[in-house]
């Protein structure tokens, strides 16, 4: 009998586990800053992880199931907008696997990385802060101290907080990006391609 | 905040047997949506407040008072405290026109600023509600009633699926924390170190974690594909809902003060006290 | 015996995984109804592999190349979806927490999911999972969170998960390598009463004394192929044959083996079981 190709069936259940692990990551990424000191957040390096490794969807689904999460548990109901700026960090992390911005040793993968996850980026968040938590200093001194200082030389409440949310985001972002393209290339290659055979991954840029 | 959410997700499974435990997580979740709701439709410390203490009282009849408190605290607290100096002076938010008050700050008369000084009261004050309403949903609804709740709600299956999943890996994602970082500790992880080191601390969690995650995913997946999850059938819900007596006793009460609350809002502005004119634009 | 008997056939069946060729080559193999049939051979012989021939994963949910066929219950495994198959063949794998579906809070839903799955009404899966409870010995845990469960019990439970399904075949792939010492008793246990009862299993594993109680055939896989296969008392005897694909025989076999080639002890068949080597070397110390 001749041989026979088999289209897998797998990857779409793959997908569909993979989204609560991404947003479970997320979650307990903030126990990882904790034990950690790491500089960051915590809670968009799995998005951006499960893009690189799973796919555009498994990352967007994954980071805004991860939102709708703490606004059960958390935050609150209002914060589950903040899933939307989730689906913006796996967007812009797809545009960078497309445009090949995930090799480390190139400089211009931080320079990208910097200008869109930490100034383009922002600009949307700056606007959601506003109209779901008022915007305002946050509740970290140095941010509110940008804040402060912004605010008293320019008088613009928009620029104070776009300011104050760049000064976190340029160092949270920039360095969860970095983190999500390291655990990224040490990811077996059997179980990235299980996840997405039509598209290659070029994270890590090996 | 997390290590609190992970904390919080594995005592939701503990079942109290208090009067709002007992209520149809249905009747649960439209609260929590209502109030959530109207503590972002009026913008007014006392209505707030007020709402605010509606929760805290539900809490106390459900006995998950005293964690939701702590969690308001937490988060409240320094948040009024920094941004209610900053937005009331001067200089710290754009709209303040209205004096209510001179303060004498190292000799300087300072005039503090009704508009400023409402805005980083009343916006803590609707997280507060928002949050406390979440908990208080959270706290006194078992994960299976959640789980029937989107069922009912005709949520599509997968969805349903990757919500109930999620808030049960987060748990089993948080032990395993644990158990690496205590293994890192033991080959040598300094926790007091530079911030690029700490970058690297991240990672040597980070990478075991990711691993040991995608390895569960691939089982999982596998043993969901063996039984039966991807039949293209109506699935079977093995837990049963029922309104009870209480629930329509709630039912009416969010009825009542629906109307009373649409009265205030028609006569008075969604703004009844403070009245901001900025936000009029 | 009739082909009617016959519940799985693989005919002339080889497999390539997408990335890895050639994990299975030139099966063929029958399973008779009531039959058990062990597995053995080193890691990566291709154990995992052809359980999962034998309920439509390979080569549904991987893809992959496959040539020849596999006819589980009358069905073609590759006409079929997995889930169609997950009534014919229930399958139990290694790792007992993982196994669990995630979704179901209980003993009993865990146990319930498959047939909810396939939208069985309540009332049935209620009776058909106090049944499967019964049968590995869980019953009075069903209001128990299956996490909160030993490693034995999780196997256990995943067993009852397949037994709620009513299988007409229950392949356990390496089910106890990851538990301890209880926790394996627990569950060969429960595997020895499922045998009793008459059900159709196939059971790949590593612990060799144990396959000796459970099998009554066992086929040896080495790099994806069949090199031996017969009656257990046969297969499992064959010390030469099995050290040559780095599986070690049974320890009586072993020790009979190197008292016949050293001390000359006389004998035609080489125990498996440890009552067989008593009654033979009472026989031997007699004469």
């Amino acid at each position: 009998m001749a041989q026979r190709k088999v289209v897998p069936t797998g990857a779409k259940i793959l997908a569909v586990v993979m989204v609560p692990m991404v947003a479970a990551l997320n979650y307990v990424g903030g126990v990882l800053v904790e034990l950690t000191k790491a500089p960051i957040w915590g809670d968009t390096w799995a998005t951006i992880l499960g893009t690189l490794i799973s796919g555009f969807w498994v990352g967007a689904v994954g980071g805004f199931l991860y939102n709708i999460i703490m606004a059960l548990t958390v935050w609150g109901l209002p914060a589950w907008v903040w899933g939307t700026a989730n689906v913006l960090i796996a967007i812009i992390t797809w545009f960078f696997i497309k445009m090949g911005w995930t090799d480390l040793k190139k400089p211009i993968t931080i320079v990208m990385a910097v200008i869109f996850y930490g100034l383009l980026y922002p600009i949307y968040t700056t606007g959601l802060s506003i109209a779901l938590f008022g915007g305002g200093p946050l509740w970290k001194p140095i941010p509110a101290a940008i804040y402060a200082a912004t605010l008293a030389s320019t008088g613009n409440f928009w620029l104070a907080n776009y300011v104050q949310a760049i000064s976190t985001e340029i160092p949270d972002k920039v360095i969860s990006f970095v983190i999500a393209l390291i655990i990224a290339s040490r990811v077996p290659r059997r179980f990235v391609l299980g996840m997405r055979r039509e598209e290659e991954v070029v994270a890590g840029g090996s | 905040m997390s290590t609190l959410g992970s904390r919080l997700l594995r005592t939701t499974i503990i079942g109290k047997d208090t009067p709002i435990h007992k209520l149809d997580p249905r009747t649960k979740f439209l609260y929590f949506f209502w109030i959530s709701l109207l503590g972002y439709i009026f913008y007014d410390f006392v209505l707030t407040f007020i709402f605010l203490v509606v929760n805290l009282l539900l809490a106390v009849v459900g006995k998950v008072v005293r964690r939701i408190l702590l969690t308001i605290l937490v988060i409240i607290v320094p948040w009024i405290a920094i941004a209610a100096p900053i937005l009331s002076l001067p200089l710290g938010f754009p709209w303040n026109e209205t004096i209510i008050y001179r303060i004498n700050l190292f000799g300087m008369e300072l005039p503090v600023y009704q508009e400023g000084l409402g805005w980083a009261i009343t916006w803590p004050l609707r997280i507060a509600v928002t949050i406390s309403a979440a908990l208080l949903f959270m706290l006194t609804t078992k994960l299976g009633e959640i789980i029937a709740l989107f069922f009912k709600l005709r949520l599509p299956f997968r969805a349903l699926y990757m919500i109930a999943a999620a808030l049960q890996f987060i748990p089993l994602l948080a032990d395993e924390v644990g158990t690496i970082y205590q293994a890192q500790l033991s080959r040598g992880l300094k926790t007091k170190a530079s911030i690029v080191r700490r970058v690297f601390n991240f990672l040597a969690l980070g990478i075991p974690l990711t691993l040991s995650a995608i390895s569960k995913v691939q089982i999982r997946a596998i043993a969901l594909e063996s039984r039966g999850f991807s039949a293209p059938v109506e699935k079977t819900l093995m837990y049963e809902l029922r309104f009870k007596s209480v629930d329509y006793v709630f039912f009416a009460a969010i009825i009542f003060f629906t109307g009373v609350l649409a009265y205030i809002y028609i006569t008075m502005g969604y703004s009844p006290i403070v009245r901001l004119r900025y936000l009029f634009g | 015996m009739g082909e009617d008997s016959v519940v799985i056939r693989f005919e002339n069946f080889s497999y390539s995984y997408p990335d890895t060729p050639n994990v299975l080559v030139d099966i063929n193999l029958k399973v008779e109804k009531g039959e058990a049939l062990g597995i053995i051979g080193p890691n990566g012989a291709g154990k995992s592999t052809l359980c999962k021939a034998m309920n439509g994963l390979v080569p549904h949910f991987y893809g992959g190349y496959i040539n020849g066929r596999v006819i589980v219950a009358g069905m073609d495994t590759l006409e079929h979806t997995v889930a169609e198959l997950s009534t014919k063949v229930g399958l139990v794998f290694q790792e007992p927490e993982n196994q669990l579906s995630g979704l179901a809070l209980t003993v009993e839903e865990e146990v319930g999911f498959g047939l909810a799955m396939l939208g069985y009404p309540r009332e049935e899966i209620k009776d058909r999972v106090r049944e499967a409870l019964e049968k590995v010995g869980l019953s009075g845990l069903e209001e128990r969170s299956p996490f909160e469960l030993s490693g034995g019990q999780q196997q256990r439970l995943a067993i009852a998960t397949v037994l709620a399904m009513k299988p007409e075949i229950i392949v356990l792939d390496e089910p106890v390598s990851l538990l301890d010492p209880i926790g394996k008793r627990e569950v060969f246990e429960a595997v020895k009463e499922l045998k009793k009862t008459g059900s159709t299993l196939v059971i790949a594993e590593h612990e060799i004394e144990e396959l000796a109680y459970i099998a009554d055939r066992v086929i040896a896989l080495n790099e994806g192929r069949i090199v031996m296969e017969g009656e257990v008392d046969q297969v499992l005897a064959d010390v030469e044959g099995l050290r040559k694909i780095t599986v070690e025989a049974p320890s009586v076999a072993q020790l009979t083996h190197i008292l016949r080639e050293r001390a000359g002890l006389e004998v035609n068949h080489y125990p498996i079981r440890l009552e067989e080597a008593v009654k033979l070397y009472e026989e031997v110390l007699r004469k």
